[in-house]
């Protein structure tokens, strides 16, 4: 069973301020004219208004939508309280992103009462329980992709299944692009291939498949179509992030800093949280002119502490050319589990290790940045707590 | 039209035991009673070891963010929205 909740952080917003439903309401990273909406409330999306719209464009759709800023810790909230209904149904739960879920009911005793009606009673309790504004679509089938393109056949409110009784009937009305997965690139190697419709897609043999896609993910989709399951893994953490951008073009160092340690501080702490070191770190930055430079590198030494990932990072940017930044991006992987460390014959490691504990037990116990770098003065309105696609 | 308040403010609080759920009856605002007439949404998140629990609600005419921190037990105006104010 697959869950997205409609136009997630817009409906939340709707569910708190009750003057706001019904109308147009979108919410956008940034409230200035260039700023880019992430999410379109449901009338805003009737009135042609899409994600990835700058603020300045929806206001010329229409002159009266409301603009909000994203609030993390409401989405994060609801995202819980889903999370915690929804496990009273099945242990077997993965959540995609803040606004989607799958379900997997084999051997839980819900499964025996019907699917479909799981789904219309895990409805209903959401407008029970968490919102009555909230409307999740919700689709039924044998696996993962079908579950996610049941659950997109009709919103908001939708409650589908696809199974081998009426697949015929929903792929004959679907069109490729409907397919998740299947973007401009991919539709273009099907039609440059004599594939133009989903049942075309669906009668492909799984050798010409493999031939269009030049690998195993042709089988993959002859699978996928037929039901099969091959998306049953789990997903494993294999970096940590943060980019900022910027307000207003920045060239030296001097201006970048504040932003750089508090993009590092709040990587680090992140990636301290979840119980990892890093043994790799990684920077990248887009200029004025709408070039790109990035670079990583990988470290001697398994690192933790954010002053350490600093120093690296500052490496790689003596390395960027002299231009103009409008957005910078931090990054670490080749994550090693944190109870890993090296000694070391000149220095006491765990000594540093303990302050680095105490530091976030301090941070954790009074607030985020109560104790941080001095260069991260002034930074208090940059660099807010965001939500990305396909994180919590 | 939405303004940024963060004032002090007070609050009616009722406790339903028997629907387990906490709804403001009213706010006092600048000396103005607002009678609250649709519950939006609570929601709570940690500051450091602190639990905020923040009230989304609405009068008719205006919808109030108040901020409630369970370490002080003081109530906070955030946010205010006026639909009809532009």
């Amino acid at each position: 069973m697959h869950i997205d909740l409609n136009s997630c952080f817009a409906t939340v917003e709707q569910q708190a301020n009750p003057l706001l439903r019904n109308r147009p309401i979108a919410v956008a990273a940034y409230n200035s004219p260039r700023g880019v909406i992430i999410a379109p409330s449901v009338e805003a999306k009737k009135l042609g208004i899409k994600v990835g719209f700058r603020v300045m464009e929806a206001k010329q759709v229409c002159p009266d939508i409301k603009i909000l800023e994203p609030d993390t810790q409401k989405y994060r909230f609801i995202h819980l309280c889903l999370k915690g209904l929804l496990l009273e149904y099945t242990n077997q739960l993965e959540p995609k992103s803040v606004d989607e879920f799958v379900l997997d009911f084999e051997g839980a005793p819900k499964f025996r009462s019907g699917l479909l009606e799981v789904g219309g009673e895990i409805k209903k309790r959401i407008k029970e329980e968490i919102g009555d504004y909230i409307t999740v679509s919700v689709g039924v089938s044998t696996n993962r992709f079908l579950a996610k393109t049941a659950s997109n056949l009709r919103k908001p409110d939708g409650l589908e299944e696809i199974n081998y009784v009426n697949f015929d009937r929903v792929y004959s009305k679907l069109e490729l692009m409907d397919l998740s997965g299947i973007g401009k690139k991919n539709l273009m190697k099907l039609n440059s291939n004599g594939i133009h419709t989903v049942w075309d897609f669906y009668e492909a043999s799984p050798h010409r498949l493999k031939h269009i896609f030049r690998s195993v993910v042709g089988n993959y989709w002859y699978l996928k179509l037929r039901g099969y399951e091959i998306e049953n893994y789990k997903e494993v953490r294999r970096s940590f992030g943060q980019q900022y951008a910027l307000s207003k073009p920045v060239k030296s160092l001097p201006e970048l800093t504040p932003i750089l340690t508090k993009l590092v501080e709040k990587m680090g702490f992140r990636l301290r949280n979840s119980g990892y070191k890093t043994q790799g770190v990684h920077l990248s930055m887009i200029y004025k002119d709408n070039t790109a430079w990035h670079m990583g590198r990988k470290t001697k030494r398994i690192i933790y502490d954010s002053r350490d990932i600093y120093k690296e990072i500052l490496r790689l940017y003596f390395m960027s050319p002299p231009k103009d930044i409008t957005l910078v991006g931090v990054s670490c992987f080749n994550l090693v589990q944190a109870d890993k460390t090296q000694l070391e014959l000149f220095s006491d490691i765990s000594k540093r290790e303990g302050l680095t504990q105490m530091l976030d037990k301090i941070n954790n116990r009074w607030g985020k940045f109560v104790v941080s770098p001095a260069s991260m003065l002034n930074t208090k309105d940059q660099v807010l707590d965001r939500i990305g696609f396909g994180n919590v | 039209m939405a303004e940024k308040i963060k004032e002090p403010v007070s609050v009616s609080l009722i406790f339903d035991h028997r629907k387990r759920k906490t709804l403001i009856s009213h706010v006092l605002w600048h000396n103005q009673p607002y009678k609250i007439t649709n519950q939006g949404l609570h929601h709570t998140y940690k500051q450091g070891s602190a639990l905020i629990h923040v009230f989304s609600v609405a009068s008719d005419t205006i919808s109030f963010r108040l901020v409630l921190d369970s370490s002080s037990l003081i109530w906070i105006l955030e946010e205010t929205y006026d639909p009809n104010f532009r």
